[in-house]
């Protein structure tokens, strides 16, 4: 015989009693014969499989029967039982598990960070225990391992299927010239293990997908989206809200640079800021506009800063808030960023619910396995670099236009081309006449394609694109043209 | 919805500055018929043994003090609040991991020493999701 203290929220399902005395030799069969008599009671105290709920104490008396006999504590006449809810929280992370230790080596290591009393043991602890996907080991992603690898990042995954090549290494300081030609995965890995053996790294060689995204996510803590394009960006963000993943977002161009915290806490996600992807070809990539070598250093460690911080649960996150970086003028400047209660993914009623095709959400091809450049198609409307060459030598009489920008053709052009930049190129259109033979050509081909249409929409009859640009015209007819 | 009576509401602010950058914690008596009202603020001891810049513990043993005060002054316990330090009044998933449906969860975020703004939070059973519940004071 016991009676047993009912908490306020639970006097509902005992008919507002706030002490029932029920019989029972041990708390077992009290708390037995209680949610046998008040039925109600049973599912706020014990789980569908008997159990009693996690945040679910009891006391006999003053004692806590897991100090005590646990279920099996005798119960005598006059005992009172509470339930006492556990109860604790916090406002970011959850405190390491016990078994992460820091060995002497690493305490020396991390000397600096534990002397510090936001971070300390507690918090080395936690960056240990802590795992993080970066997305691409390129621009971003550079500064990005080095510097979370030395911090003592327990374990980060790498999702890169590229191979090193000389234009990368102008900013990707994580790749060495030695390394042009080797998967960026690899070279990533042998820098961030030579700054800092004790972390682990885990290579996703593979282009993350639709198909596999979930899959490699769901065991990190937190994913940095060190992506250049925006199906990647926008299969990183969905998968991130669905499984409640935080998203360390930045993105560059040129002089300046982008950052904040997505999904996060209830924040805002990257489809609350930008529902629609811009059509394709309207916001060029590093490759098409260029970037300040520097600048994804910057940004960069910006989303390594905001990481960190999430891991430790300090500080005041970018969650609802972008960053944006003007290098040339060299200000920071922020903009208040929402959750969109109509976004189609993070609202009130989502519509996406799992991963979609995202080339084709973003009107891009999907990308094509590496075709060699060798076996390169030629198309209707398009003209080979060596049938140009044979052509230029035979005298013929054409119009060669160069589409690229003046600071292009400076690098290199080919002989004979006349520079119209692509911008200004339909001012230009009544200059040619529609009966002569144009052939047009950019840096790979895909500005040049844009000039060709807007000519046949003026009902031009002989237009050719050059196919694979300037490049393919480096690699096979003429070496000496450098590449950018 | 939870309404907060303005003692209690200003014990409350101040129990979060004072404990600025720590986070605090604390009981909430009052009555509840259907909406419930606050009339008395309880502190309790923030017992988390590490950092508590980012977590709070409640002893059991004060939790069931506070439940016994609620009943001797024909009040019942009726939530818990805590403060977020810089941080916003969201309930994070270490809130969620360890709270109780049973109660109404208010969080005071505290910014530079000073009150930001509050929510109170309605967890469920499973520790997966909380509700916004409406907060006024």
């Amino acid at each position: 015989m016991a009676k047993v203290l009912i908490p306020t929220p639970l006097r509902q399902f005992t008919g507002k009693q706030d002490a029932v005395t029920v019989a029972g030799a041990t708390v077992g069969e009290v708390l037995s014969a209680l949610t046998t008599q008040y039925s109600d009671l049973r599912k706020q105290i014990f789980t569908e499989e008997g159990k009693l709920r996690s945040f679910v104490n009891v006391y006999l008396n003053d004692e806590d029967i897991r100090y005590l006999g646990k279920d099996a504590t005798a119960v005598e006449d006059g005992d009172t039982l509470s339930l006492v809810p556990s109860i604790a929280g916090g406002s970011a992370v959850a405190a390491p598990p016990e078994e992460v230790t820091l060995s002497n080596d690493e305490i020396l290591r991390y000397s600096r960070h534990l002397i510090i009393p936001e971070v300390g043991i507690e918090g080395q602890k936690k960056l240990k225990a802590a795992k993080v996907l970066l997305v691409g080991t390129g621009g971003l992603g550079a500064p990005l391992g080095l510097y979370l690898a030395a911090a003592g990042v327990g374990k980060i995954g790498l999702v890169d299927f590229d191979v090193v090549d000389f234009t990368n290494l102008q900013r990707q300081v994580i790749h060495s010239t030695n390394d042009v030609g080797r998967p960026k995965i690899d070279s990533a890995t042998e820098k961030m293990l030579a700054i800092n053996p004790n972390v682990k790294i885990v290579k996703h060689e593979v282009a993350l997908t639709s198909e596999n995204a979930l899959d490699i996510i769901k065991d990190y803590d937190c994913v940095v989206d060190g992506t250049d394009n925006f199906p990647t960006r926008y299969l990183v963000n969905d998968a991130c809200v669905l499984l409640n993943k935080p998203n360390v977002y930045g993105s560059i161009f040129r002089f300046e640079g982008q950052s904040t915290v997505f999904a996060y806490e209830g924040g805002p996600c990257y489809r609350c800021l930008y529902p629609e992807p811009p059509p394709p070809g309207l916001v060029p990539s590093c490759a098409e506009g260029g970037v300040l070598g520097i600048l994804p250093g910057t940004i960069g460690l910006i989303q390594a800063t905001e990481t960190v911080k999430l891991i430790l649960g300090i500080g005041e996150s970018l969650v609802g808030r972008l960053l944006l970086y003007d290098a040339l003028g060299m200000r920071f400047r922020e903009l208040k960023l929402r959750k969109n209660p109509a976004c189609p993914m993070c609202g009130d009623h989502p519509t996406i619910t799992r991963l979609i095709d995202y080339h084709q959400f973003c009107g891009v091809p999907q990308p094509a396995q590496a075709p060699p450049v060798e076996e390169t198609k030629v198309n209707e409307g398009e003209i080979d670099v060596v049938e140009l060459k044979q052509k230029i030598d035979r005298g013929d009489n054409f119009v060669l236009i160069d589409v690229r920008e003046p600071h292009e053709y400076k690098i290199c052009s080919i002989p004979g081309s006349k520079l119209i930049p692509l911008g200004e190129f339909p001012k230009h259109v009544a200059e040619f006449d529609p009966a002569a033979d144009i052939v047009i050509h950019c840096k790979s081909g895909m500005r040049s394609a844009k000039a060709c249409a807007v000519l046949k929409q003026n009902g031009f009859q002989h237009v050719r694109n050059v196919v694979g640009g300037i490049l393919a015209w480096s690699d096979k007819v003429d070496p000496s043209v450098p590449k950018y | 919805m939870i309404r907060i009576e303005s003692e209690p509401w200003a014990a409350m602010v101040a129990h979060a500055r004072e404990a600025y950058p720590n986070e605090c914690c604390g009981a909430m008596l009052g009555v509840s018929d259907g909406d419930k009202t606050v009339r008395v603020a309880m502190r309790l001891e923030n017992a988390f043994e590490g950092a508590q810049a980012t977590r709070y513990e409640l002893r059991p043993e004060d939790l069931l003090a506070a439940d016994k005060a609620a009943r001797e002054r024909q009040m019942d316990l009726i939530g818990i609040y805590h403060s977020h330090p810089d941080c916003d009044a969201y309930f994070s998933k270490t809130d969620l991991q360890n709270s109780c449906p049973w109660y109404s969860f208010v969080v005071l975020s505290i910014r530079q020493g000073e009150f930001h703004h509050a929510n109170s939070w309605l967890p469920n059973f499973d520790q997966t999701d909380a509700a916004k519940e409406e907060l006024t004071y």
